[in-house]
């Protein structure tokens, strides 16, 4: 889900909440994570508190000054408001990090009134940072999801999560679902879904006048995501591909857009204070009935398979089931937990992968040379007719380096966000504990010194040539790197390779002439500004 | 992935409190598909089966210790407790680069084939060497005993020098 969401919404409550920064005027020379602050107990006040064993002869040959957070270049906080909240600047979010890079350069701060934020747009601080992360890395402030579980008495998941309580999970989920070759045991599940997103596209194509063309395919890319994510996490199909889709599953996908389409007030939700919530009430409002729909969904079909469980035991027969099951069976986590992690997983498991297939088809489209070569690379490894699986992907490189460069293209998700759990030099400048960094990944990921002809669309420049080829890519790393990086990567990962595989080798997919150029807008995730209409013609090999 | 090698994963024991109780809730009849079985059990091992691993740590200090076939590198330092800083982060589960070890040539060319994955998860690795693996991709066999790896410099130590931006 949207972290610049959170990011965006955590200044705007910040602002209002008044918290300032202190500001440090410190000379050192280099602080370190975990040694810094227990080291140096740097006072709130900005006296210089540096312990002189930190301070080796060796450092002072190369000792420049650090400087403090006052010295750092960025907009400032009215020209910030203007761009944000009279300019709508959050659509063009990632726009503004290049801007605000070729004007103030890789770190920069800006103001949300009191609320500072710190933007790192360079692939080797980015580096630092995530390097330097301790066990519990921290988003952003997730105080509104916090408040409406607590008002539920439901659980936080792993998005919404922080410290023990979000490293237990994690460490019971990562178990589950991180490692390639696991995931790799969802392929016949994932399979299935492709063959209902196949024969969508030939009943979809076949209402238009052309037989070709399928309109908005974010749409059918939409249904083929989360009919996917929920087939792993649900382990039962929900119909999102059917002619006529169930009406609880409309329901949800209704709770889920409302989600998604009300990003800006439910990021208010957090934002406005409480005893102004009587004044303007909707926001929050909206931000908990979207929340009680995807809860419902969840204890809908988790529900379901424990009661199903629970009459298989008393039968005394074996219990059989994927993930759910086994999350149910072996209660890693309580049924809080449970139902939080899979409501948080399917949310951020379906618009991620389905902008990431829309752009990745559009891209295909707009460039048929590239899509002959991955035509050819299909049909050479598979065939016209064999169905890919996980074990075949290592042989499609040009599959891996289509999802790899549409991402570095679109990064779902253009900026992160930490917040720094310890004092930090990044840049040359000193960062206390606490502050939120945004880490600008689709500036990282657009720029010529990591990727050269980086406007170009290239899913080759990540063919390595042999196994010792290797390029320093933090420039580009759309799932994020580290302990907390995406924990659905793995199935995202393979809900694309295979979906894309398939499709390329079935289908030529073309520009229709109904889409122009699409350009990109944020709206929490970076996604298509304009619907993307594309026609799919069968390669004559399959017909 | 068998839980019985994730919780041998877990290094402190403020985890392996908090997921204590998972080997006891396996024993409720739960069979997940054979490529997700999570009750693998250990074999009883003889001693001479052992394989022999030698760590060098960052300070240049050799560490010798044993460790059992199957077992990654990565469950071998937390198997023997060794003191490496911020080593396995993510217990194995490709998500970081930090169980990072460097060979020499002719060993690395005993570790097996590397997956696309680790790869692309070495590249993130600080301090690359072509002779770069992630120790929890490496499995111990009996052809790989006495060999010895290398911990990289620490990426704290140096952490500013990459800077050049203001």
């Amino acid at each position: 889900m949207a972290l610049v969401n959170h990011l965006t919404a955590s200044c705007w409550r910040n602002l209002q909440g008044g918290r300032m920064h202190k500001q440090l005027s410190v000379i050192l020379r280099h602080l370190h994570k975990s040694a810094t602050s227990e080291a140096l107990e740097i006072s709130a006040t900005g006296e210089e508190a540096m312990p002189q064993r930190l301070i080796t002869p060796a450092d002072v040959g190369g000792t420049r000054r650090i400087k403090s957070l006052k010295e750092m270049p960025g907009p400032s906080t009215l020209s910030n408001l203007v761009e944000f909240f009279w300019r709508d600047g959050f659509s063009r979010i990632h726009e503004i990090q290049n801007e605000h890079r070729k004007k103030y350069g890789k770190i920069f701060k800006s103001r949300f009134g009191p609320q500072l934020v710190v933007s790192i747009a360079d692939h080797d601080l980015v580096a630092e940072v995530l390097r330097a992360e301790g066990t519990a890395p921290q988003r952003a402030n997730m105080e509104s999801w916090k408040e409406y579980r607590d008002m539920r008495g439901r659980s936080t998941g792993l998005i919404s999560a922080e410290g023990e309580q979000w490293l237990k999970m994690r460490s019971v989920l990562r178990q589950l679902i991180m490692r390639p070759r696991d995931v790799a045991a969802f392929s016949d599940d994932v399979n299935k879904v492709v063959d209902d997103l196949i024969k969508r596209v030939c009943t979809l194509r076949g209402r238009e006048s052309d037989g070709a063309t399928i309109l908005n395919v974010n749409d059918l890319f939409f249904k083929y995501a989360m009919e996917g994510v929920a087939a792993i996490l649900y382990e039962c199909r929900l119909g999102c591909l059917e002619n006529e889709v169930p009406q609880e599953t409309q329901d949800y996908i209704t709770a889920l857009h409302l989600m998604f389409s009300s990003f800006k007030t439910t990021m208010y939700a957090g934002a406005i204070p409480k005893w102004l919530r009587p004044v303007i009430p909707k926001p929050w409002l909206e931000f908990c009935n979207s929340w009680d729909g995807l809860f419902k969904f969840t204890l809908i079909h988790v529900d379901k398979r424990l009661s199903d469980i629970k009459a298989q035991m008393e039968r005394e027969e074996e219990v059989k089931g994927g993930l759910l099951t086994h999350m149910l069976v072996t209660r890693e986590m309580n049924l809080e937990e449970i139902y939080a992690n899979i409501t948080e997983m399917l949310l951020a498991g379906v618009d991620t992968t389905s902008f990431t297939l829309s752009w990745a088809s559009y891209l295909l489209a707009r460039y048929p040379q590239v899509q002959e070569q991955i035509f050819a690379e299909v049909t050479s490894a598979l065939g016209p007719r064999t169905v890919a699986t996980a074990d075949d992907i290592p042989r499609l490189p040009l599959i891996r380096g289509l999802v790899k460069e549409t991402l570095r293209l679109f990064p779902v998700l253009p900026g992160n966000g930490r917040i720094t759990q310890d004092d930090l030099v990044v840049g040359g400048y000193f960062i206390p504990k606490g502050t939120q960094l945004a880490l600008c990944h689709y500036s990282t990921s657009l720029d010529e010194e990591n990727f050269p002809d980086a406007s170009d669309f290239c899913p080759k420049r990540w063919i390595r040539k042999d196994s010792t080829d290797r390029v320093d890519n933090f420039g580009s790393i759309p799932f994020g790197y580290g302990i907390r990086s995406c924990i659905g990567r793995r199935i995202a990962e393979l809900e694309m390779h295979l979906a894309l595989t398939r499709l390329v080798q079935r289908f030529h997919i073309g520009v229709s002439p109904l889409t122009t150029d699409v350009k990109a807008k944020t709206h929490g995730l970076l996604c298509p500004a304009a619907p993307i209409h594309l026609q799919f013609t069968d390669r004559e090999t399959t017909s | 992935m068998a839980l019985a090698t994730a919780l041998r994963r877990l290094s402190d024991a403020r985890l392996r409190r908090l997921c204590g109780r998972t080997a006891a809730g396996l024993t409720a009849g739960a069979r997940l598909p054979a490529q997700r079985s999570f009750t693998a059990g250990t074999h009883a091992l003889r001693s001479d089966d052992k394989v022999t691993v030698h760590f060098v740590n960052r300070d240049g200090d050799k560490i010798t210790v044993k460790g059992s076939p199957g077992d990654s590198l990565l469950d071998v330092v937390i198997n023997e407790d060794l003191d490496f800083d911020g080593y396995g982060a993510c217990e194995g589960t490709l998500a970081c680069s930090t169980c990072h070890l460097i060979f020499d040539e002719d060993t690395y060319k005993k570790l097996g084939a590397v997956t696309d994955e680790e790869l692309d998860m070495l590249d993130l690795a600080y301090g690359l060497t072509d002779t770069s693996r992630l120790g929890c991709q490496i499995c111990l066999s009996k052809s790989l005993d006495g060999i010895m790896a290398r911990i990289p410099e620490s990426v704290a130590d140096i952490r500013q020098s990459t800077d050049g931006s203001v």
